[in-house]
């Protein structure tokens, strides 16, 4: 049992803070530590509560930001996403591409992480290169990738030919383009998995999986009952993160199907852009309301992924 | 104590307002200058700040500075500038966002403006007179018009045997054209579409609907009016050439389409003089576009101008805006734009100045068919706030009949049913 006295060894406590309450600051003090923060709390409110409070307000009016006659039109926007195919077909969309691309990243992460977490030669050049994914713009991602994916000129179709898949139509067909941008945004993420997985498994002291090894455990073993389990913490983290970014989709879509083939990759942030900006629809009270559904779609998300997570994740003391 | 707590959160409050630029907004005077919204690159960057520096050294007292913003963008910077009273004193506006931007209270009435003597409104073609105007109520000078025509590769029609297409052509005679010249094997395409869904999507449609005879919407603009046999014929075009004939390259990103053409993959595309200039590695024809016989539609195109919009930032800088507007869409100025940049003549007058096709066409071969074909422009398309709403809904119609998704009959009869009910509700509201 070397694994469990090693981690015994390592939760005995160390020194206690004493109990009771740290003492009040002086007036003085108290003062001055507002003067430090005053310049951020005004530049937060303007910049981020003013615009939050202003959108809550808009999606409650008819407003199109031309005209200064904006009536208050109660919840009717918000009535309306009910009575909205489109906006029905965006949620499924959302839905399908989260749950798709949020294991997805993490898969790739992982699988990158471990097999890049180890002394080899060139080490440094793959974990750039795996990080580079991360740092190369969005417009470029999706230029490259629609050109692998173009129907008649793709290397992709190219390949399938090569071995007899027969030519896809891709971001031109209603029911591949979805999934093309999911594999799009996975490889565009990978690095920050990557990244992420790579510094939680750096974490890891060796002590433990060589423990494991002394016990018996095989590579398999060990990684399913050590590594994995110690990487829980950065694992929730990043099925938060990755949550979030996902119901948040936009670049990618914006810059290669625009919501198309007949909106089949319409999610909800770009159908809530298009009611805004696009194809000058200006419905800003619509799409507040959207943004505001989206709040709480995210926020629910979060506070479940959060709850779930206190079961799973061990943190070690 | 109490002070200094106040007077740190004046501080910082004061430093906020400086970086958020809080305050009154511009003083009625021209000191400083004026300011322009344009999204001019290249050749047109190069061109427009020449004519600047020549009106700056002419009126120092009313220097235009100019801001560059990307078009696509520069509407809802337009907005939120509006909104903080910190508008820029004239700004390139789409032709399409006309009737919305109509309904700012900055925006300055024109109206007399280009009747003053001098300005020779009528010079100004139908189609950006008709942009120009929302609801009897002038709020731009044009500033670039345009129009589409058929851009052919002509070392693909030799290699097909085919003869180069005449003024006279047919769409029969396209779709056969494009038939021919789509080879699988080469991955060669008769032509291509840009099927976003979006108003390029549109407008391409429209004007074929034209073509046919038909109109999109009826004369009060209060209900569809494009499901009808006009409507049917112009649909079942592009059927033919995507769905039957496959000879139609269908461009969800809206640029592929001209890479493409100019790595000689792509026979022919309807397309605007703007792409002229991305097409130096093939030998091109331009021809205006082909029409129905048997129509009373004849040869048509549509028109996307574009305008000049005045925000009102105190009476004497408008006045000063719009001596520089009239300046600058003068006949000389004019001219000079499009000598320099390809640009067609927003003017009547410039295209017949003597010499000036010929000059034209030395620089950008084909244009002056583009410039000829400006005679063509015969309607535009309706100017209603509504109309991003139905162009939404044609985008939809046109796509799924493309994509083979809906048989034109049935997608023309649920989009008219769709654009009757976004009509009824946009003008109740």
């Amino acid at each position: 049992m070397a694994v469990r006295a090693v981690l015994e060894r390592r939760a005995q406590p160390g020194r206690r803070r004493q109990p009771g309450r740290p003492a009040r600051p002086k007036a003085r003090e108290q003062a001055a530590g507002w003067a430090f923060v005053t310049p951020a709390v005004v530049l937060i409110m303007l910049f981020g509560v003013v615009p939050i409070v202003w959108s809550a307000v808009m999606s409650f009016q008819r407003n199109n930001l031309f005209s200064p006659n904006t009536p208050f039109v109660g919840l009717a926007n918000y009535r309306q996403m009910l009575h909205d195919p489109v906006i029905a077909q965006a949620i499924g969309h959302t839905i399908v591409y989260t749950a798709l691309f949020v294991p997805g990243t993490m898969l790739v992460g992982i699988f990158l992480a471990v097999a890049m977490n180890r002394k080899i030669r060139f080490i440094s050049v793959y974990r750039t290169a795996a990080y580079a994914t991360m740092a190369i713009s969005t417009i470029s991602e999706a230029l490259v990738f629609i050109w692998l994916f173009d129907p008649s000129y793709g290397i992709v179709n190219y390949l399938f030919h090569l071995v007899g898949i027969p030519q896809q139509q891709f971001l031109s067909s209603t029911s591949e383009a979805l999934y093309v941008i999911v594999i799009m945004t996975i490889w565009g993420w990978t690095g920050f998995a990557v990244v992420v997985y790579l510094a939680a498994l750096q974490g890891i002291p060796q002590a433990l999986t060589e423990a494991a090894a002394i016990d018996g455990a095989g590579r398999w073993a060990t990684f399913r009952r050590i590594t994995l389990p110690l990487l829980s913490p950065a694992s929730l983290f990043l099925v938060v993160w990755l949550t979030i970014n996902a119901l948040q989709l936009f670049d990618e879509v914006y810059l290669s199907t625009q919501g198309g083939p007949l909106n089949s990759t319409t999610v909800l942030v770009y159908y809530l852009y298009q009611q805004a900006f696009g194809g000058a629809n200006f419905n800003f009270g619509y799409a507040s309301a959207i943004a505001y559904f989206l709040f709480v779609i995210i926020i629910v998300f979060t506070a479940i992924q959060f709850r779930v997570g206190r079961r799973l994740v061990h943190y070690r003391s | 104590m109490k002070g200094h707590w106040l007077s740190a959160v004046a501080a910082s409050a004061l430093l906020v307002c400086g970086l958020a630029a809080c305050g009154t907004g511009t003083p009625n005077s021209t000191a400083g200058g004026l300011q322009i919204w344009e999204g001019y690159t290249g050749a047109e960057g190069k061109a427009f700040a020449h004519l600047l520096a020549e009106w700056n050294a002419k009126h120092p007292a009313e220097k235009v500075t100019s801001l560059y913003v990307d078009n696509d963008d520069s509407l809802p910077k337009l907005l939120t500038a509006v909104k903080g009273g910190s508008q820029p004193d004239i700004a390139y506006v789409y032709g399409s966002w006309a009737p919305n931007v109509a309904q700012i209270p900055e925006v300055v009435n024109l109206t007399k403006v280009v009747q003053r003597p001098g300005v020779d409104w009528s010079d100004f073609w139908v189609g950006e007179r008709d942009v120009a105007t929302v609801n009897g109520k002038v709020i731009g000078i044009p500033a670039l018009v345009d129009n589409l025509a058929v851009v052919y590769n002509k070392t693909l029609f030799a290699a097909a045997g085919l003869q180069p297409p005449g003024p006279n052509w047919t769409w029969d005679q396209f779709i056969a054209d494009a038939k021919v010249l789509t080879v699988p094997a080469k991955k060669q395409f008769g032509t291509a579409y840009v099927t976003p869904g979006s108003e390029d999507t549109v407008w391409h449609w429209e004007a074929l609907l034209w073509e046919a005879g038909g109109e999109i919407l009826n004369a009060s603009n209060t209900k569809a009016a494009f499901d009808s046999p006009a409507g049917l014929q112009s649909l079942d075009t592009l059927r033919t050439m995507a769905v039957t004939d496959k000879s139609m390259y269908l461009d969800p990103t809206d640029s592929e389409y001209a890479n493409l053409f100019n790595s000689g993959k792509i026979g022919m595309l309807v397309t605007g003089p703007w792409d002229l200039s991305g097409f130096p590695a093939v030998k091109y024809g331009v021809q205006i576009m082909p029409s129905y016989p048997g129509t009373n539609g004849g040869h048509q195109t549509i028109s996307g101008p574009d305008n000049w919009v005045i925000f009102n930032n105190g009476s004497k800088r408008v006045a000063a805006a719009e001596s520089f507007l009239l300046w600058l869409t003068a006949t000389p100025q004019a001219t000079y734009f499009s000598l320099h940049t390809g640009d067609l003549p927003i003017r009547q007058s410039v295209e017949n100045s003597p010499g000036f096709e010929q000059k034209m066409d030395q620089a950008l071969p084909g244009v002056d068919t583009f410039i000829t074909n400006l005679g063509n422009v015969k309607q535009a398309r309706p100017q209603l706030p509504t109309y991003p709403k139905v162009s939404t809904i044609l985008g939809q119609m046109i796509v799924s009949v493309l994509l083979g998704k809906t048989q034109p009959q049935a997608a023309l009869a649920s989009a008219a049913q769709q654009v009757n009910q976004a009509l009824a509700s946009g003008s109740s509201s």
